[in-house]
């Protein structure tokens, strides 16, 4: 039995790990990121049904600001009166949920598209 | 007012909604059942449910008393309360359907890797689900007051009792078609009285003085820019980080028809608020003695009886009243199924008795609270707690769906921020009414709240030295591609 032992020392990876790039050298490890072509669809996809849904959203947002404009600031319409009730009143009432319903139908739609592309670019690869 | 037809109408609801849920019962036995209805929930049966569950007493009964007592800004609320399933039709019903998990803090556990940021969300979620639970109860107790006589915590205890039993004894299946039922109620309950009074009025002599009911200072003219566009900021993206909305996108079988079934609910809550709108409009004319705070949200309950004296009108209040109570049912049974299901899995073992527990536990909290706190109004109660989930929540949820480096710390950060900054200035606002220039800021915080706690969680994610989980780009991946057909 040696009286001194050698110390223990921490092994770990040289400076390869550090600067980002993969210690196997293309051959991936369980957990990695996997960048086959599976991967660049569903980022395509991701990216296309960001886009949709952000352009459905400031759609909605530009038409509702509109309307609102629309109501509050043009007096004439304030004038109207509809079996008893100012217009200004039925519109703000009643004319909000047509614009949110024809919105969701357009998301609706086109994410469905976004999705059968998506299908038909991974049946084929 | 008919207190024997009233109870009978609230009695018959609540029978309904018992027979419904032991029916449901002899086919829910499984752990899954119970929880999220095994998945197979059909998108108008889901759709009709989600409505139910989302039209609770600030809408049915809270927002006709809004418009009588404050004008034409009670509108927004509705039409934010609609736009928010907008909100959560394009960024998340799908891609959380896709998740499959059962609650948020299930999602996020699952997303970031991290028991810490679990309980966080957790946390968060039973407090919204308390927040909104009280005005639900308190909407029961003031129903009870003025249809019944009964003292105003009758209604609550009644209520609590009976919600509790429902969800212990039947889960999610059965509340599904509990709240199916419900949603067609409460529409019908609204609808048929609107109906009759607006033919009524059209009939009798009545002089509408236009000018001084709809008067321009109260209307769509009158409002003032910022607490417009905080509120419904507030109320667009409240409504993703809602904890028993976001669970029943589970009960779809694909993302596809949780797409489905969220426009369906867009139509179906449009026609709910538009009725009920009409009825906010009924009220200026036939009722502006009833403009006062208290008194306001019962004008639904008392409007029938006045336009028709005798038994019609009795007949229209009783059914307003039980399509009130369907609303105060439908509501809180979901919330409990939602938070009981988040303290079952984070508290106990997560079986089906330990759920039977939790929802006894989750509806005896906000009981005691509404027992000790007096009624504000319905309409701006349930508001706030919008104000709450999109200042914490709703930036997770949306940034977990979306953005691949957002990690544990960063979503930890984002939630506490939001969370201390949303109740802190409506503590002050409550405490203090106001300090000068920073009143409205206090009042509506939404619009500094929630993008303070988006950059929070944006920042502190990208100078997170752990960075996101590595198995990130597999589980966006999976939340966003469509099952294969």
């Amino acid at each position: 039995m040696n009286q001194h032992p050698a110390r223990r020392v921490r092994v770990s990876a040289g400076p390869a790990a550090a600067s980002g790039q993969a210690p196997t050298r293309g051959i991936a490890l369980p957990g990695a990121p996997a960048q086959d072509a599976d991967a660049v669809y569903v980022r395509a996809l991701m990216r296309s049904q960001l886009r949709l849904a952000l352009g459905a959203v400031a759609g909605f947002v530009v038409v509702t600001g509109m309307l609102t404009l629309i109501i509050a600031l043009i007096p004439a319409i304030d004038e109207v009166v509809v079996v008893g009730l100012p217009l200004t009143w039925i519109l703000h009432a009643f004319a909000f949920y047509p614009v949110i319903i024809f919105f969701a139908l357009l998301y609706a739609r086109g994410a469905a598209r976004n999705e059968r592309a998506f299908r038909a670019l991974r049946d084929r690869g | 007012m008919n207190v024997a037809l009233n109870v009978s109408g609230i009695a018959l609801v609540t029978l309904a909604t018992v027979l419904i849920g032991v029916y449901g019962l002899r086919i829910s036995r499984t752990t899954g059942d119970f929880f999220v209805a095994s998945r197979t929930v059909r998108p108008v049966w889901n759709a009709s449910a989600i409505s139910g569950e989302y039209l609770s007493a600030g809408t049915f009964l809270g927002l006709s008393g809004l418009v009588l007592l404050e004008g034409a800004r009670g509108f927004w609320f509705p039409i934010g309360y609609a736009a928010g399933y907008l909100l959560v039709l394009v960024f998340v019903a799908a891609p959380l359907r896709r998740s499959g998990a059962y609650t948020i803090p299930d999602f996020v556990e699952a997303r970031l890797e991290s028991a810490r940021a679990r309980r966080v969300t957790s946390l968060a979620v039973l407090i919204i689900g308390w927040l909104y639970i009280v005005p639900q109860l308190h909407g029961a107790g003031i129903t009870l007051v003025v249809v019944a006589g009964l003292p105003q915590w009758a209604g609550e205890v009644a209520i609590a009792v009976l919600i509790a039993g429902a969800v212990a004894a039947g889960g999610m299946r059965a509340i599904t078609y509990v709240q199916a039922f419900q949603y067609w109620l409460k529409l019908f309950a609204l609808l048929v009285p609107l109906f009759c009074i607006v033919f009524a009025l059209t009939g009798g002599s009545h002089d509408v003085d236009v000018a001084t009911i709809f008067p321009a200072d109260a209307g769509p003219a009158g409002f003032d820019a910022y607490q417009t566009a905080s509120l419904m900021l507030a109320l667009l993206l409240g409504t993703m980080g809602l904890p028993h909305v976001l669970v029943r996108f589970y009960t779809s079988p694909t993302g596809v028809s949780a797409r489905r079934t969220t426009v369906l609910v867009i139509v179906m809550v449009s026609a709910f608020y538009a009725v009920s709108s009409g009825m906010g409009l009924v009220a200026r004319i036939t009722a502006p003695d009833l403009a006062a705070p208290a008194a306001a949200d019962t004008v639904a309950l008392v409007l029938p009886s006045r336009i028709f004296p005798g038994l019609f009108g009795e007949l229209l209040t009783a059914l307003v009243a039980a399509g009130a109570f369907a609303a105060f049912l439908a509501t809180s049974a979901g919330l409990i199924v939602s938070l009981a299901g988040v303290v079952s899995q984070d508290v106990f073992s997560g079986s089906v008795r330990s759920f039977r527990l939790s929802a006894v536990l989750c509806t005896a909290v906000p009981l005691v609270v509404a027992l000790f706190t007096i009624p504000a109004g319905l309409g701006s109660s349930v508001g706030m707690v919008f104000v709450f989930a999109a200042s914490t929540l709703s930036p997770i949820v949306l940034l977990g769906v979306w953005w691949r480096r957002l990690t544990a710390r960063g979503a930890v950060a984002g939630m506490v921020t939001g969370g201390v900054a949303c109740a802190l200035s409506l503590v002050v606002h409550t405490a203090v009414g106001g300090v000068g220039q920073a009143a409205p800021f206090l009042a509506q915080p939404a619009a500094w709240t929630i993008p303070l706690a988006m950059a929070v969680t944006v920042i502190v994610s990208r100078t997170d030295a752990v960075g996101p989980p590595t198995r990130t780009d597999r589980y966006l991946a999976r939340l966003h591609t469509p099952e294969r057909a």
